[in-house]
């Protein structure tokens, strides 16, 4: 279990609060707010990118507060997915375990495990910058998934994929989640990705947590209806 | 009427680049077609003493200026990296003072070098009677070299390091690899044009820097000293058969290097 108390992180001009915030394990968490509200900067935080002024972050009542973003292990995976272009898709994604001592059976059994389930079996020579959106962000998430952890940061990982692949990509996201049993910490501000994936869903507003809701409740709040309403010319305008 | 602005502007624009290529390409030509085989022979393989003197000074050139720039590629990784990648109080003036060799006339950086490391230098007041000196030896043309290429290793990494994106490194960071290791196994990977780059240029800077040089330590002669030095008792023949050896020897590196880049 994550717990945040009294989170205060200052970012050039921008101050980001979270009061408190407890994210259960194996849960898929979704934080949501409009552009520029503090989201990337509450996920680096979290990754120990970014060092808060003040407050803690507790995982299994255990302070890793000033852990450093190597020795806490919550990979991430960005919206640009940020694969390593000198390293072919196979160096990319067992990259986190190379240095690690990891028993060679048990780190090929579990890389092709993830292989399978990404279906990336017949990319693994190619160089990133050969691979399409969808191809990336699925290596993105192999490599995630390859150190086996326990949290994943995700920074908007289906922002970049046509209307097509976003609804492919959320069924696979769904479906490893069930099947490696991680912690999903996953940043977005599409209301379609949010309901489908989310079990719950913090919402950010002015760099402030406003609450956490369970996706039903959090379309009944003002919060919510913004999204629907954005929603409603289409509906309109077909009728 | 558009049109013909716009061919004017072209008109114009061939024109200016083409004074450039020329204002370089002039004085090249011109050297070659002041070379005299005759002499040539003479210097490099026919007189002793003049062939002697060449050579050395040839030699010695080279071998220093690598030494200073392997010197300052150790230097230059962690310094241009720190620099590229963390901010601090002091940075920018850090930077400044990394460039003022950049901006110092030449015969000022040897009279500095010679201050700090020279004879009655401040480095012997320091250490108080002990014997220290730079002047009329390998390591002050060593240290004058690398104090006027110093700004274009560190300079040229930092842009390097500084161009690859800092989320494949927080990236790494958060898959649980420590930041040295990220730094060796991607960041300097990636950062390889630019530090061959770096190294290439501060080396030619050290080749052909002669000012600094001519303070801090005439003996023994490099390359730029002794074409200055016929260049003044024997006149522009003999200066120009050397500058025709040291130029040609430039342009077939730098021309083996752009090959190599390009495949």
């Amino acid at each position: 279990m994550i717990e945040i108390k009294g989170l205060i992180v200052t970012f050039k001009d921008f101050k980001l609060e979270i009061p408190y915030l407890r994210i259960k394990d194996g849960e898929y968490f979704i934080v949501m707010g409009p552009s520029g509200v503090g989201k990337t900067v509450f996920l680096h935080t979290l990754a120990g990118f970014i060092k808060p002024n003040s407050g803690r972050i507790l995982i299994d009542n255990l302070d890793i507060t000033d852990t450093r973003p190597e020795e806490r292990g919550f990979p991430i995976v960005p919206e640009e997915y940020c694969l390593f272009p000198n390293m072919t898709v196979y160096e990319n994604i067992v990259f986190g375990l190379k240095f690690r001592g990891f028993k060679r059976d048990d780190l090929e059994k579990r890389i092709k495990d993830i292989i399978n389930a990404l279906e990336i079996d017949q990319i693994l020579d190619r160089q990133p910058d050969t691979l399409s959106a969808g191809e990336k962000q699925r290596v993105a998430i192999a490599r995630a998934l390859a150190v086996n952890p326990r949290v994943i940061l995700l920074d908007e990982p289906l922002r970049n994929l046509d209307p097509k692949l976003h609804g492919k990509a959320r069924e696979l996201l769904k479906r490893l989640h069930l099947k490696f049993k991680f912690t999903a910490i996953h940043v977005t501000h599409n209301i379609v990705e949010a309901i489908i994936l989310g079990e719950r869903i913090a919402y950010l507003e002015d760099g402030r947590l406003i609450g956490v809701f369970n996706p039903k409740d959090f379309l009944k709040t003002k919060y919510g209806k913004l999204y629907l309403e954005a929603l409603k010319p289409i509906k309109e305008h077909l009728t | 009427m558009n049109k013909m602005n716009t061919e004017k502007f072209l008109i114009l624009l061939y024109s200016v680049s083409s004074l450039a290529i020329l204002l370089i390409l002039l004085p090249i030509i011109a050297l070659y077609l002041m070379g005299d085989p005759e002499i040539f022979y003479k210097i490099l393989f026919q007189d002793p003493i003049l062939s002697k003197e060449s050579w050395s000074a040839l030699f010695l050139t080279f071998e220093i200026s690598i030494l200073s720039t392997v010197t300052l590629l150790v230097i230059g990784i962690p310094v241009g990296y720190v620099l590229a990648r963390f901010d601090f109080k002091g940075k920018s003036v850090l930077e400044a003072i990394i460039d003022i060799p950049l901006l110092t006339p030449h015969i000022i950086a040897g009279i500095m070098v010679i201050s700090a490391f020279g004879r009655s230098g401040i480095i012997n007041k320091v250490l108080m009677g002990q014997y220290f000196s730079v002047e009329d030896n390998v390591l002050g043309i060593l240290l004058a070299m690398m104090f006027v290429s110093i700004p274009i290793m560190i300079d040229t990494i930092k842009v390097g390091f500084a161009s690859i994106d800092r989320n494949l490194e927080l990236v790494a960071r958060s898959l649980g690899v420590s930041l040295h290791r990220v730094f060796l196994s991607i960041t300097l990977p990636l950062s390889v044009k630019n530090i061959v780059a770096g190294c290439i240029l501060s080396w030619a800077r050290a080749v052909s820097e002669i000012g600094a040089i001519l303070i801090v330590a005439y003996y023994p002669k490099t390359i730029n000293v002794l074409i200055y030095e016929w260049y003044t008792t024997y006149g522009l023949k003999y200066a120009v058969t050397l500058s025709i050896l040291l130029l040609s020897i430039f342009m077939v590196i730098f021309a083996s290097i752009w090959v190599i880049y390009r495949r």
